[in-house]
């Protein structure tokens, strides 16, 4: 599981493109980390920062989210075997 | 004449107080009456002795199957011209490997009862099948024997479905109602995941190799969390490829969690048994597959104020910390002066008995040089007593230790004197007091 300061480093188009589960799963370890209240100053303001970003990062998929299709045997030879791979 | 016999008196007042009553028909014999309950026991036990109804075998079309909570399903069982009234209650359901649909022709073995309450009669159902496909459900259930046995059914074998899918597989027809049902489910629910379509023909002859082909493909993909294996309602010949061994036996070798969702609820193909999970309807099945997202926006939500909540809280658990040690600093100051009161307050104390001590010390040794002087001989002598000695060197104590002409040596407090003894008188003891 990638550490939430290591998510909440990346750039819009990286942190675009992890996968929806894991921004929720490091939100979640932020507001954990945060509620035990055993970091100091300048951590729990970073890991609020963080936890702002991940949600932020949630919150736009979960607006703009759009269904992926890939159906496989469209592309390539159109016999009966598995035409290609992932 | 006794008085509980009617008389003939009795019979004219009758007639008397109630003039309207008709007048009394010619004697006949009265008829049975009967009530309703004693009327249907008689049928029912007419029905009860009939030995070829206890075990008969009907053939019909089921007609308007319901399903109530109870578990059990009524339906009538018709052909061109009659109807019959149907139960099949919930044992004999689970039991049975197909569930009555409306339309599809079966033969029911059951027995025939009256229903008192009601005043009906109808075939209570101990086994379903259906007619015309006997040879077809032969098969169906001894392939179903088999491959439980080889525990192809297990429920050991199920996994768990992920929770948060990130590539789902789907083997369907690409065309008609089931795919498009998916994925508008997926679009309300859980958009952010990835459809991988293997698309196949469902029914047919070709159907059964073509969806383990699909099937296949999908095994070949990397990544994927879970599969649908889904088809529409349709006819139990039209669904029969999902009671084929190769499908069957497909569904059981998948690398990944399978759900199944064939048909309607009622319809329940091997395939249903061999997946990881069995979903009553194709939407049923991809909803079955993902978490819904459409609460996800409160939950992401809740976990920011949370957060918010805990930042805010840490300060004013900080704060509040500083502010009673800050109490605890300014309560510990009294504490140091009046310590330092008491270091004085000691070491005056101190000096005090030291002082005191000493003086005590001089004055006790001032006594005892008295005292030491008090019991010197010197200090006898010099109050006026005399000490006296024989030549021997003897100190007199006793008058009668001595002789007339003894000679003595008196010492007194200033030098000494020779003397001679002239008498003695031991008995006399008080001379020096008188």
């Amino acid at each position: 599981m990638t550490e939430p300061a290591e998510l909440a480093a990346l750039s819009d188009a990286d942190l675009a493109k992890r996968p929806f589960d894991e921004l929720v799963a490091a939100l979640q370890q932020v507001v954990q980390r945060l509620e035990a209240g055993n970091a100091g100053l300048e951590e729990s303001i970073e890991l609020y920062k963080q936890g702002l970003r991940l949600h932020g990062a949630c919150d736009t998929r979960l607006q703009q989210a759009e269904l992926t299709i890939t159906e496989l045997g469209r592309r390539g030879v159109t016999g009966a075997e598995p035409a290609e791979e992932a | 004449m006794s008085d509980d016999q009617p008389t003939l008196w009795d019979a004219v007042v009758a007639a008397e107080v109630v003039p309207d009553a008709p007048i009394a028909p010619a004697v006949r014999p009265a008829p049975r009456i009967l009530r309703v309950s004693e009327l249907n026991r008689r049928v029912r036990g007419l029905l009860d002795a009939d030995a070829q109804l206890a075990d008969v075998f009907v053939e019909g079309e089921v007609s308007q199957p319901s399903f109530p909570p109870s578990g059990h399903c009524f339906f009538t069982l018709k052909d061109a011209n009659s109807q019959l009234r149907s139960v099949c209650f919930r044992e004999q359901l689970e039991h049975a490997t197909v569930r009555p649909m409306h339309g599809m022709n079966v033969i029911c073995r059951g027995r025939v009862r009256a229903y008192e309450p009601q005043g009906t009669y109808q075939l209570y159902v101990e086994t379903i099948t259906p007619a015309g496909a006997g040879d077809l459900h032969a098969r169906y259930e001894a392939l179903r024997v088999q491959l439980a046995a080889a525990g192809l059914f297990d429920e050991g074998r199920k996994r768990p479905i992920a929770r948060w899918p990130r590539r789902i597989g789907v083997v369907t027809s690409p065309v008609g109602a089931v795919w498009r049902d998916i994925t508008n489910v997926l679009r309300r629910r859980y958009p952010m995941c990835e459809l991988v379509l293997a698309p196949t023909v469902v029914q047919g002859v070709t159907a059964a190799p073509a969806i383990v082909r699909a099937l296949q493909r999908l095994y070949a993909q990397p990544d994927l969390d879970t599969i649908i294996l889904a088809r529409g309602g349709g006819s139990l010949e039209d669904l029969w490829s999902f009671n084929d061994e190769r499908v069957v036996r497909a569904i059981a070798e998948s690398p990944v969690p399978i759900i199944v969702g064939v048909g309607h609820e009622s319809d329940v193909t091997l395939a249903d048994f061999a997946a990881d999970l069995r979903a009553p309807t194709p939407s049923a099945a991809a909803e079955l597959a993902t978490p819904d997202a459409t609460q996800m926006a409160t939950i992401l939500g809740r976990l920011r104020d949370r957060a918010s909540a805990a930042l805010m809280g840490w300060a004013s658990q900080r704060r509040r910390l500083l502010d009673s040690e800050r109490r605890a600093l300014t309560g510990l100051a009294p504490d140091i002066d009046a310590a330092r009161q008491r270091t004085a307050d000691l070491v005056d104390r101190a000096g005090r008995a030291a002082g005191d001590r000493v003086q005590r010390r001089r004055m006790s040794l001032t006594g005892a040089g008295d005292s030491l002087r008090t019991l010197s001989p010197a200090a006898t002598l010099e109050r006026g007593y005399a000490v006296a000695r024989t030549t021997d060197g003897r100190i007199v104590r006793d008058a009668g230790a001595v002789e007339p002409g003894d000679p003595l040596h008196v010492i007194v407090a200033r030098g000494s004197v020779d003397a001679r003894v002239e008498k003695t008188r031991p008995d006399a003891d008080d001379e020096l007091f008188s």
